[in-house]
């Protein structure tokens, strides 16, 4: 009876302790995800009680001749690859320079770091100042040509300044991670080599880049989870222009949802970006898992 | 050797260098939001002639900061307060019970880490109108539950299984409850993790834009600090001495809640981030 007692007690307590956690969690992901696979197959507006059902066609529309759509899409992809092979590259660099035995190197971590703990779109607003106000004076007072381009106005340049701003905003943040994954390559086999003549390419392709990999795995995920959800700078800095061609998948889906009121097209949209994502996620966490060597 | 360190003073000075570019445009933000709208249109590079700190009472009162300072502090607290005291105490359960249940329920409580926010946000927000959380500062605090938990769970799980269970067992025979042995004794030794998370979800939830803009849609009393600046640099946009005030003063608390707590969060982003 004792024994019996004790068991019911343990799963009413086990009940209580993670019951609170399972319903936050089901109203902020789950619940929100069953309502968006019933309205993407809906015209809803985002007010009527009893939208109408229209099965499959939000997505037959989606995938055949949106070309808002299609083209988010593409600036999304391009974005991402782009942004994710730039911040590694340059997350990396400045993660092997900060790693050296610098008196300031402290000081200088925080410095690149800075721009990471300040709110997305504010950063986006100091950029849209920047290339709208400061280039006007730089280029007075240098006389160079890069000051005098158009950043935003153009549409391959507001591109690169969409990516240049996050970029700046972010790379702290990568070699954070990076450097600590430095530091913990033991340095008695590093210092082996170069005694046996190991140049430093070689060095770096034939030893560091491999004991790197577990970092370079989570940096490669959180750039390309990063990179998909591109939004807030978007927002402040270029508002999905000129002419709509800096809009991410996450920016057009805002405007079809609530500048549009096409919430049902919107969840539809949602919804492929959700399998997309997830497939993504998941070959990039497999693929580069299997590269990862024990140091 | 001499060599060597004078390469290494070298790289010292480039490096410094590169750093105060890399910085510059932050500098720039500071410099004009002291100046005129006149100074400003004229010269941007230029120091400011005098300091006119008149931008700052100006956008103090218009934007009522204190006001928006408090919600994003009442905001940031609730939401840490609960992801930090659901989630421990879920996390010891579900760590501790090993049976294949408390494994599935693990796993369907951080698969959300992988779901971004945009794919369910519409629907989200019509979900927290049905329920009153949106339009209110609390039930956004509350909100930051659901999103900030799984990677609780995430943290706290894989720290929980390194503390012997034994520790526990003592504390029954002693005769205390579940609840108080977690929190004084389980609790305390979590402290590694308790300071990454809150420190990854101070900066999250404290700059956090998309789910205030969605959220607050009615009463300017509910707004955040990043939403209210947003807000009113729309409407001054053209006004880039009030605009570039404005963005000081909403990156200030960051800015000074990094200077105090720098260690800790390069130490929390580098742990948080090598276990994710």
């Amino acid at each position: 009876m004792n024994r019996l007692g004790k068991k019911a007690f343990e799963k009413i307590e086990f009940g209580i302790y993670v019951l609170p956690i399972i319903i936050f969690i089901l109203f902020a992901f789950y619940i929100p995800f069953g309502m968006n696979i019933f309205y993407s197959m809906t015209h809803w507006n985002g007010i009527q009680s009893n939208p109408a059902f229209v099965g499959l066609k939000n997505y037959q529309q989606i995938l055949h001749g949106d070309i808002d759509f299609a083209n988010s899409a593409i600036f999304t992809i391009k974005y991402g690859i782009l942004y994710i092979i730039i911040i590694n590259v340059l997350a990396l660099l400045l993660a092997m320079l900060l790693v050296k035995k610098l008196k300031t190197k402290d000081i200088l971590r925080a410095g690149f770091f800075i721009p990471y703990i300040l709110s997305l779109v504010i950063v986006g607003f100091v950029w849209k100042f920047i290339f709208a106000m400061g280039f006007d004076s730089l280029s007075q007072m240098t006389g160079l040509g890069i000051f005098k381009l158009s950043w935003l106005g153009v549409p391959n340049l507001a591109f690169l300044s969409v990516l240049l701003v996050s970029v700046w905003q972010s790379v702290g943040f990568y070699s954070v991670i990076y450097i600590a994954g430095l530091q913990s390559i033991p340095q008695d086999i590093m210092e082996a080599a170069v005694v046996d003549g190991v140049g430093p390419v070689r060095k770096f392709f034939s030893m560091t880049l491999p004991m790197l990999m577990p970092s370079v795995t989570t940096c490669v995920f959180l750039a390309l989870t990063n990179s998909v959800k591109v939004f807030d700078v978007i927002l402040s800095l270029t508002g999905g222009g000129p002419g709509g061609t800096t809009a991410s998948v996450t920016y057009n889906i805002y405007q079809e949802a609530f500048q549009y009121n096409n919430y049902g097209y919107g969840t539809a949209e949602s919804m492929i970006l959700f399998i997309v994502v997830m497939v993504v996620t998941l070959l990039q966490v497999s693929v580069f898992k299997s590269k990862e060597v024990e140091a | 050797m001499k060599e060597h360190r004078k390469s290494t003073v070298v790289l010292e000075v480039v490096m410094i260098v590169v750093t105060l570019i890399y910085l510059y445009p932050i500098f720039l933000v500071i410099s004009n939001s002291l100046k005129s709208y006149k100074e400003v249109m004229t010269d941007v590079i230029g120091l400011p002639k005098h300091l006119l700190l008149g931008n700052y009472s100006y956008v103090w009162q218009y934007i009522n900061y204190p006001r928006l300072f408090l919600n994003n502090v009442i905001i940031t607290t609730v939401g840490i307060f609960g992801i930090v005291f659901f989630g421990s105490l879920a996390a010891y359960k579900l760590s501790r019970t090993k049976t294949r249940y408390s494994w599935i329920i693990y796993l369907i409580c951080i698969t959300p880490m992988l779901i971004p926010f945009q794919t369910i946000m519409i629907t989200l927000l019509k979900l927290a109108k049905m329920l009153h959380l949106s339009d209110s500062v609390w039930g956004l605090g509350i909100q930051y539950w659901g999103f900030g938990v799984p990677m609780a769970i995430f943290l706290y799980h894989g720290f929980i299984k390194s503390i012997p269970k034994e520790i526990d067992e003592c504390a029954y025979v002693d005769g205390a409850s579940t609840f108080r042995m977690f929190f004084s004794i389980i609790f305390p030794q979590l402290k590694v993790v308790t300071t990454t998370l809150v420190v990854i979800d101070v900066m999250w939830i404290w700059n956090d834009f998309l789910l205030p803009l969605l959220m607050i849609n009615g009463s300017k009393d509910s707004q955040t600090l990043t939403l209210a600046v947003y807000t009113f640099l729309g409407q001054y946009i053209s006004d880039w001495q009030y605009a570039m005030t404005a963005v000081i003063m909403a990156v200030v608390p960051s800015i000074v809640f990094f200077v105090f707590m720098q260690k800790n969060i390069i130490e929390g982003v580098s742990a948080g981030a090598v276990k994710g």
